[in-house]
């Protein structure tokens, strides 16, 4: 194992705060470490070469690395694409400038698949992370980056990383790293590029749930610039680390672990086991419209990407060429040269499925599947604080294995995560062993809004 | 052969908001330099999101209420996806399954034209050809000030029978936008029209025709068009077609073989609306008074007549609120009303002018009634005098005895002598105390002098002359 070493964020920040960090020390070793870093496994699509004054605030003097689909002003964002190359965001996204606010500082913009489709970070226009456990295989996606650079940093440091359908549960699964994915609106989607905006949610992978719960509870809360921001004041998530989890209703819904690979499905009953024995108490549920929750999934992501997607076209900013022909002619080469194989397969199903004729079918389909899903997660939180399921079907497979799978099969991975996603909940994903090496993760859900369940029991497993 | 003609309407209201319908640019773009007023929402920039402007929406449940529509309780924004240079997302921020108001009407003569919805979108860019023509130009430039200005798009039922039916709609409507104050009537282009005409074949659509009377003008060429095309045999096809105003005529743009495919998806970074009952009471309660209602209470209140009470309201916010002030001075309403619609107007008319940008006061006007009611000067000469009146803003009696001094009192004696003297019939009628003869003798000396002879001092050289 060749990750980086823990260091206990709380400790460091008290340091830093009593003055006994040298700051200019402190920042080179960082940049020379991710330079190291960045050699080896290729988290980063730009590091950061000025980081300005930092404020004393509470997380200073904290390096935090933001996943490239998230605006910073004067640092290129490309969310992955040769479309969006060289762009200079003129503003930064509101988690970004909470960082800032606060003390931390942008370390640089982090690799993922292309807008974020994908569950590997392999539909990458420039560097493909590789996972620091085996460089062979992936780091999973799409914040592949993030989990990557969470995982090997030899300093303290959280990223910001942001899911769709699953893509900060993947990569801290793959990664054996700490994966929040908030309540949708939970952290504000300001300066997010989107790819699924009634999906899309910000949110942070650290090495510890700590980590985690520090960086959510800086970055959250309302937002008037985001429309979809909710008001739900947000609190001090790390008060709930290790809080007693004793009487808590923990579900285990049967659905997702059918067609799991048994040796992950062993290691996270063992991982409920443990719960029970820190007194919390173990449901059998069922979820059966789990199953729908895919197809639905890919329908209604696919729909808004497709129509997201269709500013990219070469007129005011990202890649440009000397223009020829007429309109048509124009943005169509742009786009033909700009966009990736999975971008334009995810434009091409999106438009079908909102097609006059089909979206009915599809698209309006789809969103009757997501309020079913939403009523089902609800009507289980009734009954139950919190479910537990595997983060993951597989562990993090090889390149060369990743590239023999069909796009279906690729979907199909997304199982476990994509029916959370799409409701919108608070999900967690934690280290739960390994299996044959590679790290196993347990992901929790909870109701809307009661991320400190997930912050309570996450970090009682953890323990 | 009797054609008959289906002409449905849909009319693109710029709304007056401060600020733009999803981002804090300012609407005020006229004269500003291109692509100025813009920011990276109204731009279309990656990562930016829309934050609607809820004046906006209280703009259109009143155009929705104004013309008889039921407000929705919930609405909501859709995206319709399309690639045009003038679209910085392209997809247009619209209203598509909910609109905020469905199903009103409209009166015009006794026909009754249905409003289908009125909902609130988003106004793209601003397109400039280089030549100024959309088939020959080599070029295109964007200008994107406009884009993101509030549009309030009114549609109408294929209810309208004829091209001036037509024109006398959207008077209607502009008439009660601007009561609503949610338009500028002066601002070029806040009213744009697609107009959808069907004959003989097929749906013709005319796109983006600005101005009322070219909307008639497009819609009388394409009648003529399409019965000629009937005439020689010719199928009219699915198309959407394009007015140039310097020929007058319809050319085709493309021809549509299928219904536009635009991909209709909810927008996802903006939750519906709840527009619950006090929301809609709210702006219930505030509405101005309406032309139609204006109407009925003139005629009720002022004892004028529907006509009279319709040009005024309908002339403008401006001219009803002018004429209620006069009347707040002088109570021979239908004198008033009377002037205005037959003198006033045309002379404002003539200078283009809405009462409330020129110099007519209601003092002033009033005083004109006035030294015509107590016979300072004749009716005749009021109306020469009020074009004066008019142009300058002066008092009018002020105005007549300026005037008066051009003809001294000698020469006036003469003149009235000569007159006379030729008109022998009319002096013994005169003798006989006839008025009429008095009044045509005053006639004929005003015409000799140019009117400009004080018609009291005529009547007293005749007395004088014939005692």
């Amino acid at each position: 194992m060749k990750v980086g070493k823990l260091i206990h964020l709380k400790e460091f920040l008290e340091d830093a705060k009593n003055g006994n960090v040298d700051i200019g020390e402190f920042t080179a070793k960082v940049f020379s470490e991710t330079k190291k870093i960045q050699e080896k496994f290729a988290p980063f699509i730009t590091i950061n070469d000025s980081i300005g004054e930092l404020k004393k605030g509470r997380i200073f003097p904290l390096p935090i690395s933001v996943k490239d689909c998230i605006c910073t002003k004067g640092i290129k964002t490309t969310a992955g694409s040769k479309i969006l190359d060289s762009y200079m965001p003129p503003f930064d996204a509101t988690s970004v400038s909470k960082v800032k606010e606060n003390g931390g500082f942008v370390l640089g913009k982090t690799a993922q698949d292309e807008f974020g489709f994908g569950t590997f970070s392999t539909n990458c226009a420039y560097s493909v992370p590789k996972n620091p456990y085996d460089r062979e295989r992936s780091c999973g996606g799409s914040s592949g980056g993030a989990a990557c650079i969470t995982a090997a940093a030899t300093f303290p440091h959280v990223a910001i990383a942001e899911s769709t359908g699953g893509s900060i549960t993947a990569p801290a699964a793959f990664t054996g790293t700490v994966g929040l994915t908030p309540t949708y609106g939970r952290i504000s989607r300001y300066g997010l590029i989107d790819y699924s905006n009634s999906m899309d949610k910000i949110g942070v992978i650290g090495k510890e749930v700590f980590d985690a719960a520090l960086l959510f509870s800086v970055i959250s809360g309302y937002d008037p610039l985001d429309s979809t921001s909710s008001k739900v004041e947000t609190k001090d998530f790390t008060r709930f680390i290790e809080k007693d989890i004793k009487g808590m209703k923990v579900g285990i819904p049967k659905e997702y672990f059918e067609g799991i690979d048994e040796k992950i499905a062993k290691n996270i009953m063992e991982r409920a086991a443990s719960l029970e024995s820190l007194g919390a108490e173990l449901v059998d549920i069922s979820l059966p419209l789990t199953k729908f929750s895919l197809p639905s999934y890919y329908l209604i992501a696919m729909s808004e990407a497709s129509t997201n997607l269709a500013r990219y076209s070469g007129l005011r900013y990202g890649l440009q060429e000397n223009v020829s022909g007429n309109f048509s002619e124009y943005f169509s080469d742009i786009r033909e040269k700009g966009f990736g194989k999975e971008a334009k397969r995810r434009i091409m199903l999106g438009t079908y499925a909102r097609a006059a004729g089909f979206r009915e079918a599809y698209y309006i389909k789809a969103l009757k599947v997501r309020q079913l899903i939403i009523n089902e997660f609800k009507n289980a939180f009734g009954k139950v604080d919190v479910l537990l399921a595997p983060s993951m079907p597989i562990t993090a497979p090889k390149f060369s294995e990743i590239e023999n799978l069909t796009p279906l099969q690729i979907y199909n991975i997304d199982k476990l995560t994509t029916a959370p996603n799409m409701a919108g909940i608070p999900t967690i994903s934690v280290p739960a062993g390994t299996v044959s090496g590679l790290p196993v993760g347990v992901q929790f859900m909870a109701n809307y809004f009661d991320e400190e369940k997930l912050i309570s029991v996450a970090s009682a497993i953890q323990k | 052969m009797i054609y008959m003609v289906k002409i449905g309407l849909e009319i693109h209201c710029q709304l007056n908001t401060k600020s733009k319908l999803f981002c804090s640019c300012s609407t005020n773009i006229s004269e500003k330099e291109p692509n100025s007023e813009t920011c990276p929402v109204c731009l279309g920039f990656p990562g930016y999101k829309p934050v609607v402007n809820k004046k906006a929406i209280d703009f259109t449940i009143g155009i929705g209420i104004a013309l008889g529509c039921t407000i929705s309780n919930e609405t909501f924004f859709s995206r319709k996806t399309y690639f045009y240079p003038d679209m910085s997302k392209n997809f247009q921020i619209t209203q598509y399954e909910i609109p905020i108001a469905t199903g009103g009407s409209i009166d015009i003569e006794g026909n009754k034209i249905r409003i289908r919805r009125v909902h609130l979108e988003e106004d793209p860019a601003k397109i400039v050809y280089a030549n100024g023509d959309i088939s020959t130009t080599e070029y295109t430039l964007i200008d994107y000030n406009r884009s993101g200005i509030p549009l309030a798009e009114i549609v109408t039922e294929p209810d309208i029978e004829t091209p001036k039916e037509a024109r006398k709609l959207l008077e209607k409507i502009s008439a009660i936008l601007e009561y609503l104050n949610v338009y500028d009537v002066s601002k070029e282009a806040s009213l744009r029209v697609d107009a959808n005409i069907s004959s003989e074949g097929e749906r013709v659509e005319i796109k983006n025709i600005t101005g009322f009377e070219n909307v008639e003008k497009a819609l009388s060429y394409e009648v003529i068009r399409q019965k000629s095309m009937t005439r020689m045999k010719k199928v009219i096809e699915r198309e959407t077609r394009h007015f140039d105003e310097t020929t007058r005529t319809t050319k085709g743009l493309r021809k549509k073989e299928y219904e536009e495919d635009y991909g209709y998806i909810f927008d996802p970074d903006l939750p519906s609306i709840r527009i619950d009952d006090a929301w809609i009471n709210s702006i219930k309660d505030n509405l101005p008074e309406l032309p139609d209602n204006k109407v009925k209470r003139f005629v009720g209140e002022y004892k004028i007549s529907d006509y009279d009470a319709g040009v005024i309201a309908y002339t403008g916010k401006d001219m009803a609120d002018f004429f209620e002030d006069c009347c707040k001075i002088y109570k021979r309403y239908d004198n008033i009303s009377k002037w205005i619609i037959n003198y006033l107007l045309k002379s404002l008319n003539w200078n283009s002018q809405k009462v409330s940008e020129s110099k007519v006061k209601p003092n002033t006007f009033i005083e004109l009634l006035e030294i015509m009611d107590n016979g300072e000067i004749t009716e005749r000469y009021a109306k020469e005098l009020i074009k004066e009146y008019v142009d300058s803003g002066i008092s009018p009696r002020a105005l007549a005895k300026k005037n008066e001094f051009k003809v001294t009192d000698a020469e006036l004696k003469k003149t009235v002598e000569g007159i006379l003297k030729e008109n022998e019939k009319a002096l013994e009628d005169l003798k006989a105390g006839k008025e009429n003869a008095k009044q045509y003798i005053i006639g004929l000396v005003l015409k000799a002098t140019n009117n400009q002879a004080n018609p009291k001092l005529i009547i007293k050289i005749m007395e004088e002359l014939i005692h």
